[in-house]
This record gives C-alpha cells, sequence and structure tokens, in this order.
C-alpha cells in the first residue's frame, strides 16, 4: 500500500540525465524558429503602440484619456491590477507548491516565474504613468527633501503598493534569476562556441555545482521562498487596500483582501496554463510537460474557480444583508443590471461557470480545451477589474456627479503595448533561457529510488 | 597553485552515496562533490552546515526594529502631522509597511549573504574538476596530498561501488 503510487512519473520516456540536458537546452542551441520571429515582429509592432501612447500621455497630458473626476480610475487601474494578478502565478507556483512539497512544479516554475518577472514590469507602468507627471516620480521615494521637508504618506496603501511591488519584483527577479544560475552552468559547459561560453559563464556566476555551493542555494531558495510566500499574499492584499479603504460603495468590504489575491492565482494559473501549452506544443516538451502537469493546474483552476465563484455571491449578499442602499444600488442597479451589467455577467461566467466543464476528465485532458479556457479565464478576470474600478466609480453617492466611461485610443493603446512587451519577454525567454529547471527535473528524476531506501 | 587530484566520476545519485560511504569507511578524506542537482546526504557526508536561516532571522528582526524605529522618527520627531487629533504614533497603520520593507531588506541581505558565503558573483574564475558535473555525472573529488590513501587505493574502494571512471587531474 504504501508503494503504491500517487502520481505516476513526473518525467516521460524514460530520460536520463544528459537526455535531460540535451532536451532543455535544445531550443537555445537550435536555428531561431520561423513562428518566433513572426511572433516577436507582432509583438515588436504592439509594443510599438504602447510607447507612442505613452509619448502622447507624457507630452499631452493625462486629458488624453477619458478619466474624469468620477471615472478617476479607468483602463490603467483595471489593466494594473490585472497584470499583478498575472504575476502572481510564478511565485504560486514556485513557493507554495515549493513549501507543500510539490514535485510536479519543477517542469512549470520556470516558466511561471518568467512570467511573473514580465507581468509586474508591465503592471509597474500603469500607476507610474498614472502619476500624471511621471518625470517626477521620485518623490515617493521616502528620503529629507526640499520639498517641506514631508516625508511620503507611510499610512497610504498607495506608498505601501510602491513598496510592495518594488519588493516583489526584486524578489521574484531573484528567485528566478538565482534558480537558473545552475542551469546556465549546463550551458556553460556544452557549450561549443566561444561566445556562448563566454555569455552564459558571465550569467552563471562561476557556478561548480559543489556541495558548498548547493547547500546555501537550498538556503537561500527556503529563506526568498518562506518570505515570498507571505509576500505573495500581501501585495495583492495592499492592491486591494487601495480600493477598500476608501468609502466608495462596492469597494469598501473586508472581503476584499482574500478576494483579490485568489482573484490573482487564478489569473495566474491559468496564463500559466496558456503559456506551458505554448511551451509544450511548439518546443516538442510534451515529456516533460506531461498532461498530468496540466491535469493538475486545470483541478486548481477549477477549485479556485469555485471560490471566485462564492466570493462573487457573497459580495451581492452582503450587499442586500447590510441594507445599505448605496451599496444595494451599486450591485442590483449598476452591476448585475444596469449600464455595465454585461461586464458583470461576462465576469461570472468567465469566471465561475464555464471552468466548471474541467471538472470532466474528458476536458482535462483535451488540450484546445483547455487552452481556450485558460484564455477565457484571464478575459473574465479582465472584466472583473472593469466591474470594480469603473462600476462604483461612475455611479456614487452623488447623481449630479454620475457619468459613464469608455477608454479612449491612448488608453487602449498603452494596454495593447503592455502586451507586446510581455509577449516581448515571454519570447526572449523561450530563445535564451532554459524554460524548464534543468537541475530541479533532474532532481524529480527517480522518485521511486530514492523512495525504496528509505 | 594547482595541486593533484583524484577524481572519482559516478552515474546516478544511489552509486555516488556508495562512493561517499565506501570511501568514508576507509578513512579517506573527501576534498569536495560537484553534483548535477542538489544531494542533501553528500552534502551532510561532508559534514557541511550552513546558518542561513539564522542569518535571515537576524536580517528580519534587525529590520523590523529598524524600519519601526525609522517610522517612529519620521512621524513623531521629525515632522509631526496632527489628522484630527489621532496620535502622531500609528502604530497599528505602520505594521503592512513594516512587514514589506522587511521582506525587502530579508530579500537584499539574503542575496548578498549568499553571494559572499557561496562565493557566487558575476566575473567569478571558477575552477570546475569535470566540466561534466554539470550535466549528467556525480564527481568525488580528492586531494592526492590530504586524501589519505594512494590512488591505485582510491580507485579500487570507488570502482568497487559503483565509479564509471577514476582518474587524476591537475586541479
Amino acid at each position: 500500500m504504501y508503494k503504491a503510487e500517487v502520481r505516476g512519473p513526473l518525467i516521460l520516456g524514460n530520460k536520463d540525465y544528459g537526455q535531460i540536458t540535451r532536451d532543455i537546452i535544445a531550443p537555445i542551441d537550435n536555428k531561431t524558429p520561423g513562428w518566433w520571429k513572426v511572433a516577436m515582429a507582432v509583438s515588436i509592432t504592439l509594443a510599438s503602440i504602447g510607447i507612442f501612447s505613452l509619448y502622447y500621455t507624457v507630452r499631452y497630458g493625462l486629458g488624453t484619456w477619458a478619466v474624469n473626476n468620477s471615472v478617476a480610475w479607468g483602463w490603467e487601474i483595471i489593466n494594473f491590477v490585472w497584470w499583478i494578478g498575472i504575476g502572481h502565478a510564478g511565485t504560486a507556483f514556485s513557493i507554495f507548491l515549493l513549501i507543500l512539497r510539490q514535485k510536479w512544479r519543477t517542469s512549470i516554475n520556470r516558466a511561471a516565474e518568467a512570467m511573473t518577472v514580465f507581468a509586474v514590469m508591465c503592471a509597474a507602468i500603469f500607476p507610474a504613468i498614472h502619476m500624471g507627471r511621471v518625470w517626477l516620480a521620485f518623490y515617493i521615494f521616502p528620503y529629507p527633501n526640499t520639498r517641506g521637508p514631508l516625508w511620503v504618506n507611510f499610512n497610504s496603501p498607495l506608498f505601501w503598493d510602491f513598496i510592495a511591488i518594488s519588493a516583489y519584483l526584486l524578489i521574484s527577479a531573484s528567485f528566478w534569476y538565482f534558480g537558473m544560475v545552475p542551469d546556465f552552468a549546463s550551458i556553460r559547459d556544452k557549450a561549443k562556441t566561444k561566445a556562448k561560453k563566454a555569455i552564459y559563464g558571465m550569467l552563471a556566476f562561476g557556478w561548480t555545482g559543489s556541495t558548498k555551493e548547493w547547500l546555501r542555494y537550498e538556503g537561500l531558495s527556503y529563506v526568498l521562498g518562506g518570505i515570498a510566500a507571505v509576500l505573495v499574499v500581501s501585495v495583492h492584499s495592499i492592491v486591494s487596500t487601495d480600493f477598500a479603504s476608501s468609502v466608495i460603495p462596492g469597494w469598501h468590504t473586508t472581503l476584499f483582501p482574500p478576494y483579490f489575491v485568489v482573484g490573482a492565482i487564478f489569473s495566474g494559473f491559468a496564463m500559466v496554463m496558456t503559456l506551458m501549452i505554448v511551451i509544450r506544443k511548439y518546443y516538442h516538451l510534451e515529456d516533460y510537460v506531461t498532461d498530468s502537469h496540466l491535469n493538475a493546474i486545470a483541478k486548481i483552476l477549477v477549485f479556485i474557480s469555485l471560490i471566485m465563484g462564492t466570493a462573487y455571491t457573497t459580495e451581492v449578499f452582503m450587499a442586500w444583508y447590510s441594507g445599505n442602499p448605496y451599496e444595494m444600488f451599486t450591485f442590483f442597479h449598476n452591476r448585475l443590471t444596469g449600464d455595465y451589467s454585461f461586464m458583470f455577467w461576462a465576469m461570472v461566467i468567465c469566471n465561475a461557470v464555464i471552468p466548471q466543464v474541467m471538472w470532466s476528465k474528458k476536458v482535462r485532458s483535451n488540450i484546445t480545451a483547455l487552452f481556450i479556457i485558460s484564455l477565457i479565464i484571464n478575459l473574465g478576470m479582465w472584466y472583473e477589474r472593469f466591474n470594480i474600478v469603473v462600476t462604483s466609480l461612475s455611479k456614487d453617492y452623488l447623481p449630479s456627479s454620475w457619468t459613464t466611461y469608455s477608454p479612449t485610443w491612448v488608453e487602449i493603446g498603452i494596454y495593447i503595448g503592455t502586451i507586446g512587451i510581455f509577449t516581448i519577454g515571454v519570447l526572449f525567454f523561450f530563445r535564451f533561457i532554459p524554460m524548464i529547471a534543468i537541475s530541479e527535473v533532474k532532481s524529480v528524476l527517480k522518485p521511486t529510488e530514492i523512495s525504496e531506501k528509505h | 597553485m594547482n595541486t593533484t587530484h583524484i577524481i572519482g566520476v559516478f552515474d546516478s545519485k544511489s552509486d555516488l552515496l556508495a562512493g561517499i560511504e565506501s570511501a568514508k569507511s576507509k578513512n579517506i578524506t573527501i576534498d569536495e562533490i560537484y553534483t548535477p542537482y542538489p544531494v542533501m546526504e553528500a552534502i551532510d557526508a561532508l559534514g557541511r552546515k550552513s546558518r542561513f536561516t539564522t542569518a535571515a532571522f537576524i536580517y528580519g528582526f534587525a529590520a523590523v526594529v529598524g524600519v519601526l524605529s525609522f517610522l517612529y522618527y519620521t512621524s513623531v520627531i521629525d515632522w509631526p502631522i496632527n489628522y484630527g487629533g489621532k496620535p502622531t504614533n500609528a502604530f497599528p497603520s505602520f505594521i503592512i509597511i513594516t512587514l514589506v520593507l522587511t521582506i525587502l531588506s530579508i530579500t537584499i541581505l539574503s542575496l548578498f549573504t549568499f553571494s559572499v558565503r557561496a562565493k557566487i558573483y558575476p566575473g567569478k574564475k571558477y575552477i570546475l574538476p569535470d566540466e561534466r558535473s554539470t550535466d549528467d555525472k556525480f564527481i568525488i573529488l580528492f586531494d592526492k596530498k590530504t586524501a589519505g590513501a594512494g590512488f591505485e587505493a582510491i580507485s579500487a574502494t570507488l570502482k568497487a561501488n559503483g565509479a564509471s571512471e577514476v582518474y587524476e587531474k591537475e586541479v
């Protein structure tokens, strides 16, 4: 009974250690594929649109956006929260599954962490540009200055956000990078050209794989892992307090921190699924990212989808149960019905209803279906943020200040641009970095051999 | 200065562990072990210990004290602001920023500690006895002077316990 395998082999195809190294670094050694060049051209075009829109905003000011006195936060905050949410997956994968000793994470964590770094970079653009005068963004740093000498407001969630995102970017980037150091050394030692040996040698920081290095390496991963677990929860909780500490109906609720954190992990896992399906298909890494991996992610998504459904229901219930007329109005006349009811129902259907089809094993083993559902979830999570940001602001306490909001081309352009920046990052990752953590995959190659010894 | 080393090459973790065991039973001193992924048993066999977590705790503790003192200085001593008569030392609302800044401090200091202690930094000149150890081989390195046995004895012991190759090299 104790020898029963709970999970099948994590890596298929009877690989040996050498084969794993060769398989994973093959995309770096091979010629750049045609589809990669096309995807890069498209991404650069999208990024250029974004850069032009950013230039236009800086040149002519925030008047080029559709935000106004009532809807003071528009697409920029929606997209900020959306990207930050996507950025939670890497750490969720690396940290939570590391702490829970889930060995199947080893095939996926590298790509998830890469995604985190690029998504957080995209997210950071939005609050910065939303400041209006982005060239004065350094005012937010707490240092003794000649402007008062006032300090920044240490009690403001907006300042917490700035620090939390900076910390998150640093910690996820360093976790990602130091995870890659042993793999860079593998590439260095197998490199056939001098240039490659020099470049990857520089990136490998002189790694040799001695016990002295592995001991500290393990220490570093557990320390960073432990504190990043706290950070994952606190970053999105802080993002939610940007909303929840206000008095706007629909925002002022204690449900927000867990609701945001779970939502973030939901969209992040969905994006991981999208990315892993692409990697698997285009780089033929089916032996590493197996059906069982996708099945496991799908099961997590179904579970989180249920939590999302519960959160949506709880919000509506609490609006009714509180007896607060403004809350009631926001939920029953400006979300479930009203100008933006499409966004509300699209959110419910994409996030809480459609993912339920993954209860079926047939769906979980259909890669095309999983790919489509993962995209639908990310779309749904965007609708959720639109729903939160715009509906509450558009109609608050004073009917005289009610207004509607739809974005201008500049706002849409910046969003498109961040998608381009994200995909450029991901494409560079595909091309030049081992997409799967080589040393970690090797460590889970023969779990049976290890368990027999104990 | 290069010295002659004896290098034992193993194909799998179980062979490596058998090799380490046999060398230790014959009182042969192992200089270092190189593996393609972390092998905790090898680390234990060399008696290596790390105080990384203790260091991280100290960093965290120092950061908490530092951040709270800084917030007290800015909000109470340097530039107190009266928000409707609320106390200037608004401690509960300092907790979140303290938590985040503590995490940031631990991260930076831990990375620095790792770099210093494991000697992993950009541009480092490294010595790798056998390049295959970052790919698919497990390597045990013996310093010929301090191993306590000659090449023949070490080679015979390792080969009897699963070593695929044993050779001498100036490292």
